[in-house]
């Protein structure tokens, strides 16, 4: 990762590399999904763009498992997973040992397609993603890594974010974050069927345009973490008490107990707890 | 400070911010420490005292060396009843509850602990060890627009005296946001520049660090023993001990024995408490492969 990239990373909280896939490796890819158009999840009507005018669309779809497909189908996606060019970026921006958290899955969208919320920002700060820069090393704690499986032109759609966001120190607009009026600071790159996109995934502020091309947007998301941030995916499937920590020693322990012995999991939001004026300690409902 | 109430006050959260401990006195009745000191003296047999060969805890420190290990005892969350009781009643006081709330955010969590460690006369003390430089993203301690986020603090129950002079707990106070290296004769408190200090406690009070704040134990020289109960959190998404779903099969599945010794690799679950098993990845932009 050299000084251009390193600055235009901290710069903007996202970095496009070009031409990473060949065109056998993008035609695999596409080929391993296509097998694979059964399995796709169609989310509800409006999930991702909510209240926004602007984002509105029909329902997305997305593919998961790619891991765990037979093989060969397998092989393309696990290659993604830790691809030289992927590996000697994040051991810049996650620091070594960051790990692979939850994904890839396949985002499908055909034309119409709705848009998602703009999400992530500096503040509040989320430590499990948050962005941080001392003594020339930077570290984020949360990238996501998008491998593009299809072209993507401009005014097509697709990712979006806003350049600088995760340093802002201010809560973001809710125009910015529906789109209906993004005060011009947010921007759809342009990206080709092999390029891939880095992104400082919840430190800054992204979504998605609704899908407004004729051909199929295909993206592939592969979601790292460093050592120690944890979010969610098998994080949340183990993190209540008695998996986490084993039936035996958490047996017995009050409600109160029980919710500071749940595993890491930032998506995780059953386990706050209060404090009544006269010591009472609660699990607090959201 | 009016410091024994079940709220973070303003003056706590700046004597925490800018110093990176704080001590709550009182927070235990006499008799609450009698109940923790009952049920320790019922587990005695298994208090163990650690090694000072090769150096100790101390680390080879002219300062901190001493002719007994630090003892210490674990597993009290899993005791039989009533002996679990009170440290269960310690992992959710209420005192503790209202500080972690303001230090690590809501949804705060255990991640290691609880640990009794104890000293008597001519225990050895500890190297101190953590500081904002090198940055750590597993103990990272932050502050923006007037909330902190402290990735890792450790809450430290008192069940006996500590005074001033006993040795116990030290720390740097401020060092949490120190963006300079520690020198080494801090670390070994040979020559600590002046900035070390050893607070007094009494049993009872509870001392809360942030874990980021270079800190490590004196030497023990008080007449009686010491015994401090350590629980270790973390903030809601964060890990620093790996826990029992490390390895890609515990965390995936048995899918992952298919993978490649690069791919398996970047698949291990969260944590620094690895004990040096943990493969890490290389790659030159051509190739990736397991260092």
């Amino acid at each position: 990762m050299d000084k251009r990239e390193r600055y235009f990373w901290d710069l903007t909280g996202y970095l496009i590399l070009r031409n990473v896939l060949t065109p056998d490796e993008i035609a695999a890819a596409n080929e391993a999904i296509d097998r694979c158009t059964d399995q796709i999840y169609v989310g509800a009507p409006n999930e991702g763009s909510r209240d926004s005018q602007a984002l509105r669309g029909t329902e997305a779809r997305t593919l998961h498992g790619l891991l765990e497909l037979e093989e060969p189908y397998c092989d393309p996606f696990r290659k993604m997973l830790v691809h030289p060019q992927i590996i000697m970026r994040l051991n810049v921006m996650c620091g070594t040992g960051f790990r692979f958290d939850h994904g890839p899955w396949v985002t499908d969208s055909v034309k119409g397609t709705e848009g998602l919320t703009l999400h992530g920002e500096g503040e509040p700060h989320r430590p499990y993603v948050a962005y941080h820069h001392q003594n020339n090393r930077m570290h984020c704690g949360g990238v996501t890594v998008t491998w593009q499986l299809t072209d993507i032109n401009t005014g097509d759609g697709g990712f979006a974010c806003v350049p600088g966001s995760h340093k802002s120190r201010f809560a973001m607009p809710h125009g910015v974050r529906t789109c209906d009026d993004d005060m011009g600071v947010v921007i759809q790159p342009e990206l080709k069927a092999g390029d891939v996109i880095f992104f400082m995934d919840g430190a800054q502020t992204h979504g998605t345009l609704p899908w407004r091309a004729e051909h199929r947007r295909r993206s592939v998301l592969f979601k790292y973490a460093d050592r120690t941030s944890v979010r969610t995916g098998a994080a949340r499937e183990i993190a209540p008490p008695e998996i986490y920590w084993g039936e035996e020693l958490v047996e017995g322990m009050t409600e109160a107990q029980r919710a500071v012995m749940h595993g890491p999991c930032s998506s995780l939001h059953s386990s706050k707890l209060a404090v009544d004026a006269d010591g009472t300690v609660r699990v607090k409902n959201d | 400070m009016d410091n024994n109430k079940f709220v973070m006050s303003d003056e706590e959260k700046y004597f925490f911010d800018l110093t990176g401990y704080l001590v709550v006195r009182g927070a235990l009745t006499p008799e609450e420490v009698d109940v923790c000191n009952a049920a320790i003296n019922h587990y005695a047999e298994k208090i163990r005292a650690r090694s000072v060969d090769d150096g100790g805890l101390a680390r080879g420190s002219s300062t901190l060396q001493g002719q007994t290990g630090r003892l210490e005892l674990t597993g009290m969350l899993g005791w039989e009843k009533p002996y679990r009781e009170p440290f269960r009643d310690l992992l959710v006081h209420p005192v503790v509850v209202s500080r972690l709330n303001g230090m690590c955010g809501e949804g705060f969590r255990l991640d290691h602990g609880p640990l009794m460690i104890g000293a008597t006369a001519g225990t050895e003390g500890h190297q101190l060890h953590g500081a904002g430089e090198p940055f750590s993203a597993a103990v990272w301690y932050h502050q923006q627009n007037g909330a902190i986020y402290c990735r890792g603090v450790t809450v430290a129950w008192q069940l006996t005296d500590v005074n001033e002079g006993d040795g116990g707990f030290a720390v740097i106070p401020g060092s949490h946001k120190s963006c300079e290296p520690t020198p080494e004769s801090v670390r070994s408190v040979e020559d600590d520049m002046g900035l070390a200090v050893q607070p007094a406690m009494k049993a009872g009070d509870v001392l809360f660090f942030a874990e980021t704040a270079t800190h490590g134990t004196l030497p023990w020289t008080g007449k009686g023993e010491r015994r401090s109960i350590l629980y270790k959190y973390a903030s809601r998404g964060v890990a620093r001990a790996v826990g029992r779903f490390f390895t890609p099969e515990a965390r995936f599945g048995d899918w992952t024995k298919t993978l490649s010794p690069e791919q398996y690799a970047v698949l291990y679950g969260p944590g620094v408490h690895t004990g040096g098993d943990l493969p890490l990845l290389k790659s030159d932009g051509k190739k990736t492969w397991v260092a």
